[in-house]
């Protein structure tokens, strides 16, 4: 895979947000998406974490159209996908890595996607190039391996030259090389002002990756915003009366936690939590954000989720 | 979206993999058992009468019903493993009107199943009037008669592929789109005759042999469609699994 730059960066793109407002999807009685909101920001790669069945697909599904909303809706740009005039110039989409016919060749697999653009073969070289399978482009994709897969998914995702990307797992079966590649590539495209949301369960790289993330359990919004506000949530505060202070900072819509003589604090910076004790008059002995890994993050998100449900 | 970019589409989807050859093939294995029929088959009195007039050559040639069931399942195929392999997400991720993507599929199999159907009545003509000059009768078909049995072969073929692939798209299985077809073409219609007998004339082998220019009284058939009807006719057979493609298509989530 040709790193990003030289071909397939958005070329100015206006910012297209994507929105996604409320989103309810039932299957039977399963509720698979419950009241979802979230924003995907232009110029920003977007991480959408979430444990498995955790509704991430099934968001992109409505998102692209291809699966319809009980509730609520998404909109790219403010449109919804299926009013955008040419919706593969405006969004490239991966949701299937492996949706391909076995007998027929790469090449001919992006030559189908050109024909519906309106694009020429050249086009198709340019792209098989950028995603590495310029080599490989006229073998049948049953012979490919996953990761030659999933650069195929990503070039079809990336034929029309889109400024929005929504892409579900796009380093699945890639080699550390690929995913190296993948998010020089995804950075670019972000850095140009595209917009990219990028489903993941790999946490490490999506902390390389992403700017924001937004993180689902169980269908529902669990925790959103820029990745490095995220890891520093929790504030923790050792002081003269923890237990006054406590309740202070619940008072000001904190959640505390007390762990002997420490507190952890949720919802309030340490600004905010210092001055509610200075006005108190509680001494300060140590007060510091906690910053954690992606990982230790996302496992707490998705356990209080969890617990809250039951 | 373009309805001509997305039958481009369509069209080079059927042509890139290696099914159209595998069809091809059966094609040319039935024309070739024709011919074997007129160069060494005999009737129960050993003599060749089945090929001693210009009408008796030209049912042989009748490639219309076959060219309904081939087709057929070669529209089962390629509507079906569509959502098999799961390249219709790709599809309508550039057509999210999936009624427009699925009117361009169905476009692009009946091209493709008139373009068999075509194939496979000229293979059989050519297997047919070869065998034929070898024996005492010679080739007695007119070129309008040859000509009236490769269009109806043509027409006969994009009905099947549409039949097909209508029931490919609804059950989006191989395997059951397959079995549909044979039980549109092959089980029903017999059954539809033994519950009224005036049905006879409009099950989908008879209209076919009507397109085809060859008369239904030999079979013993007391009514036959004029050829008017019988196009009319044909194309509800296709129609009816095609709009129920297109309904399901637009009401379903794609998986």
């Amino acid at each position: 895979m040709v790193v990003a730059g030289a071909v397939g960066t958005p070329s100015g793109p206006p910012p297209i947000p994507i929105e996604v407002d409320g989103l309810t999807k039932r299957y039977g009685s399963h509720l698979a998406l419950d009241d979802l909101s979230f924003v995907a920001r232009a110029g920003r790669v977007t991480g959408f974490l979430g444990p498995n069945g955790s509704g991430k697909t099934t968001t992109m599904k409505v998102m692209l159209d291809l699966a319809s909303a009980d509730g609520g809706g998404a909109t790219i740009g403010g449109t919804r996908y299926r009013d955008l005039p040419d919706p593969t110039s405006v969004v490239g989409a991966l949701v299937e890595s492996n949706a391909f016919h076995p007998g027929r060749s790469g090449r001919n697999q992006l030559r189908i996607l050109a024909d519906v653009d309106g694009l020429d073969a050249e086009r198709v070289d340019e792209v098989l190039e950028t995603v590495g399978l310029g080599g490989a482009a006229d073998r049948p994709v049953g012979g490919y391996s996953l990761g030659m897969r999933q650069r195929l998914g990503l070039g079809c995702a990336l034929l029309g030259d889109p400024p929005v990307l929504i892409l579900d797992e796009p380093a699945n079966g890639l080699d550390p090389k690929g995913i190296r590649e993948m998010r020089d590539l995804l950075r670019a495209r972000a850095a140009a002002g595209g917009t990219t949301l990028v489903s993941s369960h790999l946490l490490a790289e999506v902390e390389l990756l992403a700017d924001d993330v937004v993180v689902v359990d169980r269908g529902r919004l669990v925790a959103e915003g820029a990745l490095d506000d995220l890891r520093t949530e929790t504030v923790a505060v050792r002081c003269s009366d923890p237990s006054r202070l406590a309740s202070i900072l619940e008072g000001a819509g904190a959640n505390v936690n007390r762990d002997g003589g420490e507190l952890s604090v949720q919802g309030l910076s340490e600004e905010e939590t210092g001055r509610l004790a200075f006005d108190a008059g509680i001494v300060i002995h140590r007060l510091h954000a906690e910053s954690g890994t992606l990982e230790e993050r996302f496992l707490r998100w998705t356990a209080t989720a969890g617990e809250a449900s039951r | 979206m373009s309805p001509l970019r997305l039958f481009r589409a369509e069209i080079r989807k059927l042509t890139t993999t290696r099914m159209p050859l595998a069809f091809l093939a059966v094609l040319a294995g039935v024309g070739a058992i024709n011919a074997s029929l007129v160069r060494w088959g005999t009737d129960f009195d050993g003599s060749k009468a089945f090929i001693s007039t210009g009408a008796d050559q030209q049912s042989l040639m009748a490639f219309g019903q076959n060219a309904l069931l081939i087709c057929g399942l070669f529209g089962a195929v390629a509507g079906a493993r569509e959502h098999t392999y799961g390249t219709a997400i790709w599809t309508f991720l550039a057509s999210p009107r999936r009624a427009r993507a699925v009117a361009a599929q169905l476009a692009a199999v009946a091209a493709g199943g008139a373009v068999l159907g075509t194939a496979g009545a000229l293979l059989t003509a050519i297997g047919v009037s070869g065998a034929a000059v070898t024996t005492e009768f010679g080739f007695l078909v007119s070129a309008g008669g040859v000509l009236r049995v490769v269009v109806a072969a043509a027409f006969c073929g994009a009905i099947g592929a549409v039949l097909g692939a209508g029931l490919g798209v609804v059950v989006r299985n191989a395997g059951g789109a397959v079995t549909g077809v044979v039980l549109a073409l092959m089980v029903v219609p017999p059954l539809l005759v033994q519950l009224s007998a005036d049905a006879a004339p409009w099950v989908p082998s008879a209209l076919a042999t009507t397109l085809s220019g060859i008369t239904l009284e030999a079979a013993g058939a007391e009514r036959q469609a004029g050829v008017g009807a019988a196009l009319a006719v044909l194309v509800l057979w296709a129609v009816v699994p095609s709009v129920a493609a297109f309904v399901a298509t637009d009401r379903r989530d794609v998986v």
